[in-house]
């Protein structure tokens, strides 16, 4: 129970963003519990696994995969639970970060964070691409 | 089916995809509304081309009419999309005339679901749990969650007033980094980076970029490149408004960070 901390803030700042982003009302936990899940086993893979794209990958598998469930759940469409779910995974500061050492001209440190922002939100839309595809073959 | 009916599916078939796009729809999931709703009806050889900025639809069997529709603005409202969808499947499994069609529509486009209180509350949680989760400590995450408020209420309000979403970025970006800068001058807060992280994690498109890549994974070349590149033009925005209060500070009262 190593992770009990990152949990409840994940959760909570899903909680948060899903409230920015106009979940409706009952879905708001199942929104959460993506976000709070998928943060938390991305953090555990990190430590196990030291990379940091593959940890995303799985996480935003496992992200894309409650979506599916929670949207059987609760009647609504995937993107309520995918969105809100991979907001702690997205690389937005790290966009942020290689465009700031753009501007201060250090080159080298911008196309670093500008890579691994690429290669992360990368994994994370195929990973989810990979759950909705699988599902819809199998729903047929 | 004469062709008034015709063009009012049609124009039925474009609300329900502004709707969606405008809201933070894909752009796949937009097509197949569109091309479900036509379909669904008789409208058997409609295309639909969705970018992010315009929305194309016209049935080459209908003596070429087609209708366009400029996207201006973009946000993220998940509610709507839901409902959309609902409206969309009523329509197709039922009977439900045009005039109530629009009515309906619209009372979904007008629709507000959380007050503008709620909201700003829920975003200043967000950052300041945000904060913690980088590894800031608990002044971090009170600051985290004044600023972000802030900046987010003149986000807003700049919105408004203003087409373009770089005036706004650039000034919030700008007032986070001198908010943070100020309360670490006074002794508040243990480091700059966290609260910045926090504060500005509800404007940092991250989430668009990963839509874009998503659009781009999946066949909508031009939707992802657009995307994509509004992503960009995000982040540029904030860290102007960032790294220009950063540097100015430097210059005028030395490194204190």
């Amino acid at each position: 129970m190593l992770y009990y901390k990152d949990f409840i803030f994940a959760f909570i700042s899903t909680v948060g963003f899903s409230v920015l982003f106009n979940v409706p009302k009952k879905s708001i936990f199942y929104a959460g519990l993506t976000g709070g899940i998928g943060w938390t086993i991305y953090m555990y893979t990190k430590d196990i696994t030291i990379s940091s794209t593959f940890s995303v990958f799985l996480a935003s598998i496992l992200v894309g995969i409650l979506g599916e469930i929670f949207a059987r759940v609760d009647k609504k469409p995937v993107t309520t639970f995918v969105i809100p779910g991979i907001v702690p995974l997205v690389p937005g500061y790290t966009i942020y970060l290689s465009m700031v050492n753009l501007i201060n001209q250090d080159f080298n440190t911008a196309a670093k964070f500008g890579t691994e922002a690429v290669f992360t939100s990368g994994a994370i839309s195929v990973a989810i691409i990979f759950v909705t595809s699988v599902a819809k073959i199998m729903k047929r | 089916m004469t062709q008034e009916e015709k063009k009012s599916i049609l124009r039925i078939a474009l609300y329900a995809g502004e709707i969606l796009l405008k809201n933070g729809g894909e752009t796949y999931r937009t097509e197949e509304t569109i091309d479900t709703i036509c379909k669904s009806k008789g409208l058997k050889h409609v295309n639909s081309f969705v970018t992010p900025t315009g929305i194309f639809v016209s049935d080459d069997r209908l003596d070429g009419i087609s209708f366009i529709k400029r996207i201006k603005g973009r946000t993220i409202n998940l509610s709507k999309i839901s409902e959309v969808n609902n409206f969309a499947r009523r329509f197709v499994e039922e009977d439900i005339s045009e005039k109530e069609a629009i009515l309906e529509l619209r009372k979904i486009d007008k629709e507000r679901k959380y007050k503008k209180s709620i909201r700003t509350f829920f975003t200043g949680l967000a950052s300041a749990f945000f904060a913690l989760l980088f590894g800031g400590g608990a002044t971090d995450f009170i600051l985290a969650f004044l600023i972000s408020i802030i900046a987010i209420k003149v986000n807003w309000e700049i919105e408004k007033l203003s087409n373009t979403s770089f005036l706004a970025n650039a000034t919030s970006g700008a007032l986070i980094s001198f908010l943070a800068l100020c309360s670490k001058s006074i002794g508040f807060g243990t480091s700059i980076d966290m609260i910045i992280v926090g504060s500005i994690m509800p404007l940092v498109p991250g989430v668009a970029l990963t839509n874009g890549l998503r659009d781009f994974i999946s066949g909508d070349l031009i939707a992802g490149t657009s995307r994509v590149a509004e992503a960009i033009l995000i982040a540029i925005s904030i860290a102007v408004g960032v790294g220009t209060v950063l540097k100015l500070w430097i210059h005028l009262f030395g490194g204190t960070f």
